[in-house]
C-alpha cells in the first residue's frame, strides 16, 4: 500500500518535472561560453561578433571578470573557453587535474604591456627595476627616477586580473604591490585615472592605449619606453618588431584555454581567431599577431 | 594611565608576534573586503504518517512546515596577496528557554569561523589559525555541493542517528594544507576537539592527518585519520576514506567511508565495546551548467557494530535549480529513511529547499 502510494507520487513528480524542464532543455542551444581576462574582452568580443556574422548558427557569449575568474570557470565547467592574459599557476593546473580538467592552451595574440603616465609628465622611459620599485612603493616621488618633484600616484588592477599577476611576477619580483595603489576594475578605468592625475602611473594592454583613428597614444596619455636594465636600449610597446623579438621586456602572449581537445564548434572559433581574418582583427585592436613559435604550438593543441 | 600602559604593552607584544612570524616583512595591498550572506530555508512535509520519524504522535506528525535551517553572515578581508582574515557568524535554532523558563527558539548567531589564512609558509600551501574549518569532511562536502540540502555522512551523522562521533565542521586550533605535486596533497590539523559549540574541556588535543592522491586527472583517493585522547583512560580514533570520480564532464560520483572507535563506546548491558561506522555514495550531474543539477545519495549508517538492528539507510534525491541566477536556488528533494529493525517503519520526507546567497 505504502509503496504503491510512493510509486504513484514519484510518477506524478516525474510528469510534472518533465513538463517544467522539457521546454528549458529544448530551448537550450549549445552556446560557446568564453570567460576571463578583461584585457582581452574587447578583442574577443569583436572576434566573436565577426565570427557569428559569418556563422549565425554558432552563438558565442563573451564575459570578463579577470583571468583568475576565467580559469576558475573552466575548472568548474561553467565556461568552454577561458581567456587569460597571464600564464596558468601551478596550483591552478593542480586543481584542474583534481577536477578532471585538462587545459589546452592557445596563444591568440601578443600584448606589449604598456606603462602609461599622464601626458604632462616629462619622463619618457623607465627601467624594469624602476617600474618594480615604483609599484612596490619603494620609490614614491618621480624625482627619484629622473622625473619632476611630484608624488607618484599608482593605478593598477585587482588581484583577480591577469595583468596584475603578470606584472607582479615579471616586474615586481613576486613582491606585493604598494598599499597605496588604487585597484581599478578595468583597463579603461586605469586610463581615465591616469589622464586625470598628473602624478599618475598605470599599466594596461597595448590595445587600450592606441587611438584607432590616429594610430597614436590616446590624448592625455604618454606610453613610456621600457629598458631591461640601465645599460640596455629602451623600446616602446607600440613597436611591433621590438615586441616580437622580445626586446620590449614586458611582452606577453594572450591565451585561451579549453578543457582537453576543443569541440568542433570551439575549434572552428579558435581557428577563425588564429586565421588571417582573426589576426587582422587582433592588429586592428592594437595587439600583435602571434609568431611562428605559437602557431606551431597552437596547431599541435588543436589536434 | 594603567590602561594606556597596558594597551601600549599589548600593541608592542602584538607587533613582536607578527614580526616574528614574518608577516610584517611583506608589504601589503589594500584590503578588498567582502560581505556575504547565505540562507537555507525549507518547506517540508511528511509523505508518510506511520514511520519512525513521521508517526502519529503530535511531535512526529508535525509536517507541512517552513523552517530556516541556517543563516550565515561572512566577512572576509584580504590583507595581502598571501594573508586573509575570515569571520563567519552562523545562526540556527537552539533549544533555549528564557529567564522565566519559557521556551525560546529564536535563531541565534554564534561564531563559526574566525581565522587567519596565510598562504606564504610553503609554496602551494595554506595555514589557518583560529576557529578554522576542519579538514575532516571538507573535500567530501565540496564534491557533494548540496550542503543546503543535507550535510555529508560524517558531518551529519549525529543528526541522523543521534550518535556523537565528535566530528565538527569547525574547531579552535590550526590546520595546514598543501600540494606537493598535482598528484599528491596533504593536510594536518591540531584542534581542541570540542568543535565550535564548546570551549576546551580537557587538556588533550585532536590530531588529524590527510593524504590525497590524484593518480589520473579527475580521480582522487583521500585517506584521513584522527586521534583524540578523551580522558586519562580513554581515547578515540576516526579513520576515513573518500573517493572522487570527476572523469566524465558534468558528472561527479563520490564515496565516503568511515569508522569511529572510541574507548567510551560500551554497551550498557554488558559493557562490551562497539564502534560506529557508515558509508555514503553520492552523485551529481549538471544537466544545464549553472542552472540545473540532479543529485542522488545513498547513506548506510551502522551506529553500533554489535547491534545490527540499529542499522539504517537514507536515500536523498533531488534537483538543484537556479532559475534566474546561481545566488538563488530552489532544491526540491526527497529523503527516504529505511531501518534494519523490523519494528520501525520507513519514513519519507519531502522538502523544497530555498538557497539564497548574496
Amino acid at each position: 500500500m505504502f509503496y504503491a502510494k510512493f510509486k504513484k507520487a514519484i510518477a506524478i513528480a516525474e510528469i510534472v518535472l518533465a513538463f517544467i524542464f522539457a521546454p528549458i532543455l529544448l530551448a537550450q542551444k549549445k552556446m560557446i561560453q568564453v570567460k576571463g581576462s578583461d584585457t582581452m574582452i574587447n578583442l574577443v568580443q569583436i572576434l566573436a561578433e565577426e565570427y557569428m556574422a559569418k556563422n549565425p548558427k554558432s552563438p558565442i557569449a563573451v564575459l570578463g571578470g579577470g583571468s583568475g575568474t576565467g580559469i576558475t570557470a573552466l575548472i568548474n565547467g561553467t565556461c568552454d573557453i577561458c581567456d587569460t592574459s597571464r600564464d596558468w599557476k601551478d596550483k591552478e593546473f593542480s586543481l584542474a587535474w583534481e577536477k578532471g580538467i585538462k587545459p589546452r592552451l592557445f596563444a591568440i595574440a601578443v600584448d606589449g604591456l604598456s606603462i602609461i603616465v599622464n601626458e604632462k609628465n616629462p619622463l619618457t622611459r623607465l627601467t624594469m627595476d624602476q617600474v618594480g620599485a615604483i609599484y612596490r612603493g619603494d620609490v614614491k616621488n618621480w624625482k627619484t627616477v629622473g622625473g619632476p618633484d611630484m608624488p607618484i600616484s599608482l593605478y593598477g588592477r585587482q588581484s583577480n586580473s591577469g595583468t596584475y599577476t603578470f606584472l607582479q611576477e615579471h616586474v615586481l619580483n613576486n613582491k606585493n604591490y604598494s598599499p597605496d595603489m588604487k585597484e581599478m576594475n578595468g583597463n579603461a578605468q586605469i586610463i581615465e585615472g591616469v589622464k586625470a592625475d598628473e602624478g599618475s602611473i598605470g599599466y594596461v594592454g597595448v590595445g587600450y592605449v592606441i587611438d584607432k583613428a590616429t594610430a597614436k597614444p590616446m590624448k592625455g596619455l604618454k606610453v613610456l619606453d621600457i629598458t631591461k636594465d640601465a645599460k640596455s636600449e629602451a623600446y616602446s610597446p607600440m613597436d611591433k618588431g621590438a615586441v616580437d623579438s622580445g626586446k620590449y621586456p614586458i611582452a606577453r602572449p594572450l591565451w585561451q584555454a579549453t578543457n582537453g581537445k576543443p569541440s568542433a564548434d570551439e575549434a572552428a572559433f579558435i581557428l577563425f581567431e588564429l586565421g588571417p581574418e582573426g589576426q587582422k582583427i587582433v592588429e586592428g585592436e592594437g595587439f600583435y599577431t602571434i609568431g611562428a613559435k605559437y602557431i606551431e604550438a597552437n596547431a599541435k593543441n588543436l589536434k | 594611565m594603567n590602561a594606556r600602559k597596558n594597551k601600549k604593552v599589548a600593541s608592542i607584544a602584538l607587533l613582536v608576534i607578527l614580526a616574528s612570524s614574518g608577516l610584517l616583512a611583506q608589504s601589503t595591498t589594500p584590503s578588498p573586503q567582502a560581505f556575504n550572506t547565505t540562507i537555507y530555508f525549507d518547506y517540508s512535509f511528511n509523505a508518510t504518517n506511520d514511520g519512525d520519524l513521521t508517526g502519529l504522535d503530535t511531535a512526529k506528525a508535525l509536517n507541512n512546515k517552513f523552517a530556516f535551517r541556517r543563516a550565515y553572515f561572512t566577512y572576509e578581508n584580504k590583507i595581502s596577496d598571501d594573508l586573509k582574515f575570515r569571520f563567519r557568524l552562523d545562526a540556527d535554532n537552539v533549544n533555549a528557554v528564557d529567564a522565566k523558563g519559557k521556551k525560546d527558539d529564536k535563531m541565534r548567531p554564534f561564531v563559526k569561523h574566525l581565522y587567519l589564512d596565510w598562504a606564504g609558509l610553503l609554496p602551494n600551501s595554506t595555514l589557518k589559525i583560529g576557529m578554522v574549518d576542519t579538514i575532516t569532511f571538507k573535500l567530501a562536502e565540496d564534491r557533494w555541493g548540496c550542503r543546503s540540502v543535507a550535510k555529508t555522512l560524517t558531518d551529519g551523522y549525529k543528526d541522523i542517528t543521534g550518535v556523537d562521533i565528535r566530528a565538527s565542521s569547525a574547531d579552535l586550533g590550526a590546520n595546514f594544507t598543501g600540494a606537493i605535486s598535482k598528484e599528491l596533497r596533504y593536510g594536518f590539523m591540531v584542534t581542541n576537539g570540542e568543535g565550535y559549540a564548546h570551549p576546551e574541556l580537557n587538556k588533550y588535543k585532536k590530531f588529524a592527518g590527510q593524504v590525497q592522491a590524484v593518480p589520473v586527472a579527475g580521480l582522487s583517493f583521500v585517506g584521513y585519520a584522527e586521534t583524540e585522547r578523551l580522558s586519562d583512560s580513554a581515547a578515540a580514533r576516526l579513520d576515513k576514506v573518500d573517493a572522487f570520480f570527476d572523469m566524465v564532464p558534468n558528472l561527479n560520483i563520490s564515496g565516503e567511508w568511515f569508522i569511529y572507535d572510541s574507548d567510551n563506546n560500551k554497551n550498557a548491558a554488558d559493557l562490551s565495546h562497539y564502534n560506529v561506522g557508515g558509508f555514503s555514495i553520492f552523485g551529481t550531474y549538471k544537466i544545464i551548467i549553472d542552472k540545473l543539477n540532479i543529485f542522488v545519495r545513498f547513506d548506510n549508517y551502522r551506529p553500533n557494530s554489535t547491534d545490527s538492528d540499529k542499522d539504517m539507510s537514507l536515500v536523498i534525491a533531488g534537483l538543484d535549480w537556479a532559475p534566474i541566477h546561481s545566488s538563488w536556488k530552489i532544491q526540491p528533494n526527497v529523503w527516504f529513511y529505511n531501518y534494519k529493525d523490523a519494528n520501525k517503519k520507513s519514513d519519507i520526507v519531502v522538502n523544497v529547499t530555498f538557497f539564497l546567497s548574496f
